[in-house]
């Protein structure tokens, strides 16, 4: 009887001293936020162009934490698409043609054009256009994310979107590989009939 | 156990692993002195060539002169590039780059004028600090010239303690022989330059690494050294088997102190500096001659150029010149190399100059070189891992590499690869493994990037983001600010300003009595005749009156009965009843003229309302006791009216927001007005006729500006509506005073009224014509307000249109001085904005956006209204 009483209070006790552990810890360890929104916003590109209907990167990968798709982010192609549906343990979907076929742009202002209104810097999420009331605006293409942000509020439309060129520093070995073309094999019951 | 400068005296070697014994063809250049070629025509000098930014230090057209820098930077990564020969520069423009793309890069054409003249050289001296010596060789230009063309001055800057220099004469690629014959016609010469680097960097050894199959090289090296002024066992030339890649820094280093260079370090970190020994001699001809690096030793060589050998070729000079003058003859597919037969790249076109780093041209035949044969698959027969000289696996890398694992190939360390092309030599398949792994290092270059731009742009969302809500916390203590400084103004002007605030709401409120009265003037014309027996030209009291009569409206109407009142009382109350009302709804945003206007014709009311009480008094003895009292409490009030200073502003506010309410409950008054006023004087309807009249005329215009909407406009003018709203009070306050005067003017109300109209219009444009020419801003504001305002009273028109209907008749039976007035004030109004469109098409533009906006607003207010009214 008395083995029995004190196995029931031994237990009892070790509940207790884990469960105090366990509450401990608990505070101590708290983690803010949820850690996947971090994770998930290092993949995305970081343009804040809003096309995924979110007002930013950010927004967007605590929408993709809550449940949102994964194939909402044009800038950052198949690739960011796949990295995003392998961490949510999702199946990858595919952005629309029109993403896919997505090339980077900047966006560069036709200078002698621009009426130094202010809008498109105002527009800019990452501050890279530079310029002043009434005077001249300039796009700092380092800084540029081409989130397309400043072209719809010209009132002049001097803003184009211009594809970044191949330079020494960008170039791909691959640009002189031969072009493979696939050659389609006819079934042999066509060829009969 | 021997210390590593022991081991280095005794010339101890260690094994380095992988490489491979190609075939030596070296015996094709190495056996002719380095010459010289002709001048060519034109230098093709890529700017800039090492380093990022720096600003041209010439134009097109500019003569040069040998010698002459083009460029100038700032940063330590830079390096100056000089004119090749003398001659005018013609060009400045993108030509095709000494790269595997070939890509345009900038360069600087220059004309050569065949004088090949030196620009002035300042020799150095022996008294030259280090610091000096580094500067002169920084100026100089001098890069590596092994081939990857590093900033020299950088490596002869130590950051840490350097033990050990190991001067590069490997020279390892099969057919070049630049070195070689560089170190045995210029032994002396590259001793010296060494010499220069022993004082810069004081290292306890150097040791000029050789290989093998370079006997003479070797023989002079030693007989340069043994002769040099160098101290005694400091310097030594070491001897080096024959193997493809020794002359790699990292391979050099392990075969001469056995100690590997750390992934991703650098020898520096090991207290080893290489330098090439071409770099050796330019320092030696910068620093003691103050010679530019414009020349190198470059080797021609392969079986189709008929003079090989090795020549003096100034930098920019391009290869289609180099391969001219050296009797090539061109087969069918021919390839030019740059570099040597194992790390060189084939050019897409020989428009492209010679660069510092460029020591090889390679031109070989079909037989030398061969076709590329067929890739096969990868039998994993680890051949390639053997030869790796960097222990990476090769074939591993392929695999990830071909499936474009990019992550993965770097994952087996794929930076660490020197694309010394062992693998692709051994690899029984013919599987091109550099090409698959320069694609890889490319792209995960690529995505390096990326990363580092997203993060970037990153920072800067996060930091606009602070920046916007810091502007934010700004403006809001800002305006907190101003709104305090303004109430301390307020307390400290006339009470009079509080005073005619008071009495606006009153009117206000008299007129929403007068509605529920509906349409029994008669009773309120009692009760405001009544009420304004009070006033003794104080305003504050006939503030207080004018409240007073809202609440007495329904006493009044059950006490008194009187019918008999004079027309002219009825009329001027109607004024009195309408007009606050025009002027409330508009002083939400209305110019400051209008509301001098509104405040004159409300004085007039008031006393128009006087005079109709004397005529009315006997009647209405019971109304007059009723009003004593409020009266009497009014003045107590505005005793107090400290307090209200502060409620003013808020009052102000307020009055913009009930306009539209009030609108509701004018129109229907106005619809009332013309019957009443049709016997009546027709002054009384002219105030209100000349608004109509203003509002139908002024309706086109903005119609006809509207357009798209914009929300952050319409706040602007929201904005700028309510500051009116609160500018306006302080003008009622002065305008009340001038108005005060008048009554002691005129017995006869009719002709006074006239006046004061004609006042009104010339105090308007008065008003406006200073404002104009004060501030353009301000006027392109007020001008849009204006348009604003005639869109919403288009809104308004809406409503009443019965009212327009019936007023122009009225227009017509009125006096002419009213319509004079209506005109007065519409050329006021139009004024500004016709001014203004030649002036600024910009302004116009801002100015079109804030009307619109108002136009938007008013819309929406009619439409609230038209609902209120049903």
């Amino acid at each position: 009887m008395s083995t029995m009483l004190i196995a029931v209070i031994l237990l009892t006790l070790l509940a207790l001293f884990f469960g105090v552990l366990l509450g401990f810890a608990a505070l101590k360890f708290k983690v803010e936020g949820n850690p996947i929104v971090d994770e998930l916003e290092a993949i995305l590109p970081q343009t804040q162009c809003g096309q995924c209907g979110y007002p930013g990167c950010r927004p967007y990968a605590e929408a993709i934490a809550n449940g949102d798709k994964v194939n909402k982010c044009p800038p950052g192609g198949t690739a960011t698409m796949e990295k995003l549906a392998s961490l949510m343990g999702v199946e990858p979907e595919p952005l629309n043609a029109e993403a896919q076929s997505q090339v980077k742009k900047v966006a560069y202002i036709r200078e002698d054009e621009c009426i130094g209104c202010t809008k498109c810097i105002q527009a800019c999420p990452v501050d890279a256009i530079i310029g002043a009331g009434k005077l001249m605006h300039t796009v700092l293409t380092a800084d540029c994310t081409g989130c397309d942000l400043c072209v719809e509020p010209c009132p002049v439309d001097c803003i184009d979107m211009i594809p970044v060129g191949q330079n020494l520093k960008n170039w791909n070995w691959r640009l002189n590989a031969i072009p493979v073309t696939l050659i389609q094999e006819t079934p042999h019951e066509e060829k009969r009939g | 156990m021997l210390t590593l400068l022991d081991q280095l005296d005794k010339g101890t070697l260690w094994r380095s692993p992988g490489g491979i014994h190609p075939p030596e063809v070296k015996f094709l250049s190495n056996t002719t002195p380095i010459s010289q070629l002709p001048l060519a025509q034109e230098y093709l000098v890529p700017v800039p060539q090492v380093g990022e930014n720096c600003t041209l230090a010439v134009k097109v057209g500019d003569k040069v002169l040998k010698g002459t820098p083009l460029t100038q930077g700032t940063s330590i990564w830079h390096l100056p590039v000089h004119a090749p020969t003398s001659g005018t520069v013609v060009a400045i423009e993108p030509r095709a780059s000494n790269h595997a793309s070939a890509l345009p890069v900038n360069t600087c054409v220059i004309a050569a004028d065949g004088e090949d003249r030196w620009c002035e050289l300042t020799p150095g001296s022996i008294e030259l600090s280090n610091h000096e010596i580094i500067a002169k060789i920084h100026g100089a230009g001098i890069a590596g010239m092994g081939g990857a063309a590093f900033p020299s001055h950088i490596k002869l800057n130590p950051v840490s303690e350097i033990e050990l220099v190991i001067i590069n004469g490997v020279e390892c690629e099969p057919y070049i022989s630049a070195d070689d014959r560089l170190m045995r016609e210029y032994s002396q010469d590259i001793l010296a330059g060494i010499g220069i680097i022993h004082r810069l960097l004081a290292p306890k050894r150097i040791v000029i690494a050789i290989e093998d199959n370079k006997p003479e090289a070797i023989k002079a090296m030693q007989q340069a050294v043994s002769h040099s002024t160098l101290p005694t066992g400091s310097t030594r030339v070491t001897v080096i088997p024959t193997k493809y890649p020794s002359g790699g820094e990292k391979q050099l280093i392990q075969i001469i102190t056995g100690r590997e260079v750390p992934s991703g370090s650098i020898p520096a970190k090991l207290g080893i500096v290489v330098h090439n020994v071409g770099t050796a001699f330019a320092i030696h001809q910068a620093v003691t001659q103050g010679k530019p690096l414009i020349e190198r030793v470059v080797t021609v060589t392969g079986q189709n150029v008929g003079k090989p050998g090795n020549y003096w070729l100034p930098i920019g000079t391009p290869v289609e010149h180099v391969l001219k003058h050296t009797e090539f003859h061109a087969e069918a597919d021919q390839k030019v190399i740059i570099g040597g037969p194992m790390m060189g790249h084939a050019l897409p076109t020989i428009q492209v100059p010679i660069l510092k780093g460029t020591n090889c041209i390679l031109v070989p035949s079909s037989q030398e070189i061969g076709t590329t044969p067929e890739e096969k698959a990868c039998i994993r027969c680890g051949e390639c891992a053997n030869a790796c000289p960097a222990l990476l696996l090769p074939q591993q890398l392929f695999w990830h590499a071909k499936a474009e694992e990019y992550d993965k190939a770097a994952s087996y360390n794929l930076k660490d690869c020197i694309e010394c092309g062992c693998c692709s030599y051994v690899c029984p398949s013919d599987i091109p493994l550099v090409e698959y792994y320069r694609i890889a290092k490319s792209a995960l270059k690529q995505a390096a990037d990326e990363k580092h731009q997203a993060e970037r742009a990153k920072l800067r969302f996060e930091a606009r983001i602070q920046r916007l809500e810091e502007e934010k916390l700004a403006r809001e203590a800002k305006a907190k600010e101003a709104a305090a400084r303004r109430q301390a103004t307020m307390t400290s002007t006339d009470k009079n300003a509080v005073a005619e605030a008071m009495a606006r709401i009153a009117a206000k409120k008299a007129a929403a009595a007068e509605t529920t009265a509906d349409n029994t003037p008669v009773e309120v014309v009692a009760a405001d005749a009544s009420s304004t027996e009070a006033p003794k030209g104080k305003a504050a009291v006939a503030a207080a009156i004018a409240r007073a009569k809202a609440k007495k409206a329904a006493a009044a109407a059950q006490g008194a009965d009187e019918a008999e009142s004079s027309q002219q009382a009825v009329s001027s109350v109607q004024t009195a009843s309408s007009e606050p009302s025009e002027p409330t709804e508009q002083s939400e945003s209305l110019s400051q003229k209008d509301k001098v206007a509104a405040a004159i014709a409300r004085a007039k009311a008031k006393k128009a309302a006087l005079k109709a009480d004397s005529d009315a008094n006997g009647d209405t003895d019971i109304a007059t006791d009723n009003t004593d009292k409020p009266a009497t409490e009014t003045t107590a009030n505005a005793e107090v009216d400290d307090k209200k200073a502060k409620v003013a502003a808020a009052v102000a506010r307020a009055k913009a927001k009930k306009a539209a309410a009030q609108q509701a409950e004018s129109s229907e008054v106005t619809e009332v007005l013309p019957e009443h006023t049709a016997d009546a004087k027709p002054e009384s309807t002219n105030d209100s006729d000349d608004e109509s009249g203003n509002k139908s005329s002024l309706d086109a215009e903005p119609s006809a500006s509207l357009s798209p909407e914009d929300e952050k406009k319409a706040k602007v003018a929201a904005a700028v509506a309510r500051a009116k709203a609160k500018k306006a009070a302080a003008q009622q306050a002065e305008s009340s005073e001038v108005t005060e005067v008048l009554p002691e003017h005129t017995a006869d109300a009719k002709p006074e009224l006239n006046d004061e109209s004609g006042n009104k219009s010339d105090s308007a444009t008065d008003l406006n014509a200073p404002l104009s020419p004060e501030d353009e801003k301000k006027a392109k504001v007020a001008a849009a307000v204006a348009r604003a305002k005639a869109k919403k009273a288009a809104a308004q028109q809406v409503e009443s249109t019965e009212v327009a209907e019936v007023q122009p008749e009225l227009v017509a039976d009125a006096k002419p001085e009213s319509t004079n007035v209506s005109g007065n004030e519409l050329s006021s109004a139009t004024e500004p904005s016709a001014s203004l469109s030649p002036e600024d098409e910009k302004k116009a533009k801002v100015a079109a956006a804030v009307a619109r906006a108002k136009a938007k607003k008013a819309a929406r207010e009619a439409n609230a209204n038209s609902d209120a009214n049903e």
